[in-house]
């Protein structure tokens, strides 16, 4: 599957991942490994809790300023011979990146991997103005020559293969290539080193932004972050602007809990610290450095109903222990960001109607909440957005007249007496053997994957006078 | 194209609407940091052997590869032993006050081939890429170290002039050397020397990057097999001095 096809319904894309065996065993292994790796972190660091909730603390108060913090952040960066550019829109975004591109003559690009790039598009904007870009986080190269989308916020190519690696590398490169991951990412070390060497433009994320010092703060376990931020001879660093943090004081607490929620390291290998351009007597380093402060949607749910989603730290932690992710893989999903915290960062990127079916993709079960190293109430705001969905008439006619009823037949006890024998009545041609297994009409979907179990010849509330 | 008025009066205009989700503060700062710091190296001269030793521990859990000497003059030595066995001898160097010594006649005589990094920028762009050529074909890296975290096993670097981001990023080995004054025990402890780093009179004088950094450079991208040396150095030392590198 190449770029995700949104003409296709969710259910037909989440039924042909549960059907494609490869992909449901690289998911169970790659999860199930990061779940234990997390557990383990925080078995063995007695204040992570605490430490957890300093971070929501830390991200509730910055949001409460935020406008404060924003402006630190640009008069700092500024202060430093950085400059700052806004972007309302994905479009705006690409602009200001490709108006650079050109003005500096660039022809080719080096990406550490970010999700903000992504989620403007980034690479198909650059590559059809002439400037070659390339991923170069192992991952997110696979998942480049292979013309996908990342499946998981944090190890982006989970759903490939080490055979599928090597045909990639070897169409590439044009010779043969053996199957062995350790050989694979040498052959990866040698092709894109010799692309930092050359390209003019490095361009990143930010995991976080000090407001206090100016600093962008990339975390990667591979050094591409470390190469794109010094060998290039201009720097572009694309970010939410949700991401600034106060102080290196506040930073610091997200250090300590980010890395273990992700991949159970302590912290991850490289934490690197970027402050502007190369400073006077630095042999190294860009001489332009340049950040891009992205809206795309978060800026009106500061006081949104998705509030609490611009906490998001981008760990994957939830990805993880999702009991629907776990099944359908992140490409299912459809937008850049997979998973339970995907569809409420979809929502707010792409407004309420782009989840109308991923709204229901969550059995509610709270593990996500558990597992956010800043315990963002996912399935709050999930139930929310599914409310909203319902009452702007996002949601299929079915689906309405079906919520529409159950509300009226709930809220009154006699509507809710009269309906008992109403429903035993419509039932009788379908129940066999106290099920229900199908439906006619437009509810034949509901029914296609799960029986219901009939009403019963007489219910809890009716058999209570003669029980009593 | 949105302009910085716009975007701000923008966010001013959401975040007035609302008194958020709870009342809450961010982390507290130090007032000092200077102090601060100094409070955390002060404490840190009695208890630093049990500090270096939780260091090495965690080092070594992600792959590092420590080593002990007794005092700077040793460190060729052990520098030699590490490029013996690698079979190299290509070696690059943090410019000599930036170490904390001139090594580069003593690793000559062990049959090394070291390069010291200028003490600034250099004059040109041909100098410059000539530089990066010679940087980039170098097998090993030889570097100091701003602090060393015990809790973590982190090597925290900052680059500048005379000590470039190069040298503990592209040749395939790693070598930093440190002693006792770079100890701290925690990440919480590091946040203070950010804070006093990044503000007042060492600002101007530092360069722009701060590394942390935690063992070799790895990925698990391809079917999650943990493997080594993907971008930055496939092996990572720390050589610890006993007696004080600076006398």
């Amino acid at each position: 599957m190449s770029e995700t096809d949104l003409s296709v319904p969710f259910r037909r894309r989440a039924g042909s991942a549960l059907g494609d065996k490869h992909l449901q065993e690289a998911l169970t292994i790659a999860t199930t490994k990061f779940i234990g790796l997390r557990r383990d972190a925080f078995d063995e660091f007695p204040e992570g809790e605490r430490l957890r909730d300093l971070a929501r603390e830390i991200k509730e108060a910055t949001l409460q300023h935020l406008h404060r913090y924003v402006e630190q952040l640009i008069d700092s960066v500024e202060r430093l011979g950085g400059h700052v550019h806004y972007a309302t829109t994905p479009e705006e975004a690409r602009r200001v990146v490709l108006d650079i591109a050109a003005r500096t003559g660039a022809r080719m690009a080096v990406k550490s991997k970010s999700m903000a790039s992504e989620e403007i598009h980034l690479n198909e904007a650059l590559e059809a103005a002439g400037v070659i870009p390339i991923e170069t986080d192992l991952g997110e190269y696979i998942i480049q020559l292979a013309h996908e989308r990342p499946s998981h916020i944090i190890a982006p190519a989970i759903h490939k293969t080490k055979g599928q690696v090597a045909d990639l590398f070897a169409k590439e490169l044009k010779r043969q290539v053996a199957a062995d991951p350790e050989e694979l990412t040498r052959i990866a070390r040698v092709e894109l080193r010799q692309k930092f060497l050359e390209a003019d433009l490095g361009i990143t994320g930010a995991n976080f932004a000090v407001a206090d010092t100016g600093t962008v703060v990339l975390v990667t376990n591979e050094g591409n972050g470390r190469m794109v931020t010094s060998l290039p001879r201009v720097h572009v660093a694309v970010m939410g602007v949700e991401k600034v943090v106060p102080s290196m004081t506040d930073l610091m607490v997200f250090l300590q809990i980010l890395a273990k929620s992700a991949t159970g390291q302590k912290l991850s290998v490289y934490t690197t610290l970027v402050r502007g351009p190369r400073r006077p007597g630095e042999l190294e380093g860009p001489d332009e450095f340049h950040l891009v402060l992205l809206d795309n949607g978060r800026i009106r749910q500061i006081a949104g109903p998705l509030r609490e989603a611009l906490y998001c730290l981008r760990c994957g932690a939830c990805l993880n222990v999702c009991p629907v992710y776990r099944q359908i893989g992140g490409h299912a999903y459809g937008y850049t960001y997979p998973g339970p915290i995907g569809i409420l960062l979809t929502a707010m990127l792409e407004g309420p109607g782009s989840v109308k079916d991923l709204a229901h993709a969550s059995s509610l079960c709270g593990a996500c909440a558990d597992a956010c190293p800043v315990r963002i109430d996912i399935p709050k705001m999930l139930v929310e957005l599914r409310r909203e969905i319902h009452e702007a008439r996002i949601a299929p006619w079915t689906e309405r007249l079906a919520y529409g009823l159950m509300e009226k037949v709930l809220a009154s006890p006699s509507l809710y007496r009269w309906s008992k024998p109403l429903a035993r009545l419509l039932q009788r041609p379908f129940a066999r053997d106290g099920r229900i297994r199908s439906v006619p009409l437009a509810f034949t979907e509901w029914t296609r994957t799960r029986d219901l179990p009939a009403l019963a010849p007489q219910t809890f509330h009716e058999q209570w006078p003669t029980l009593k | 194209m949105t302009t910085r008025t716009e975007f701000l009066s923008r966010i001013r205009t959401e975040v007035g609407k609302t008194p958020g989700l709870f009342s809450a503060r961010t982390a507290p700062r130090p007032s000092d940091p200077r102090a601060v710091s100094e409070t955390i190296k002060r404490e840190l001269a009695e208890r630093w052997p049990q500090a270096l030793e939780r260091f090495q521990l965690e080092f070594e859990r992600v792959a590092g590869v420590f080593h002990r000497a007794a005092s700077i003059a040793v460190v060729p030595q052990v520098v030699a032993g590490i490029a013996r066995e690698n079979e190299v001898r290509r070696l690059v160097a943090w410019d000599a006050p930036e170490l904390g010594a001139d090594l580069l006649d003593a690793l000559t005589a062990r049959g090394l081939e070291p390069f010291a990094m200028p003490p600034g920028d250099l004059a040109d762009a041909t100098e410059r890429a000539e530089l990066r050529r010679r940087v980039a074909d170098a097998e090993l890296g030889l570097t100091g170290v701003d602090l060393a975290i015990a809790e973590t096993g982190t090597l925290v670097l900052r680059s500048g002039a005379g000590r470039p981001r190069s040298t503990s990023l592209l040749p395939a080995c790693h070598i930093a050397v440190f002693d006792r004054t770079a100890l701290i025990e925690t990440l919480g402890q590091a946040g203070v020397f950010l804070e006093l780093w990044n503000r007042g009179e060492l600002e101007g004088r530092i360069g722009a990057v701060t590394s942390f950094i935690t063992g070799p450079s790895r990925t698990a991208d391809i079917e999650l097999t943990l493997t080594r040396g993907v971008h930055g150095p496939k092996e990572v030392h720390a050589i610890f001095v006993d007696q004080a590198i600076r006398g």
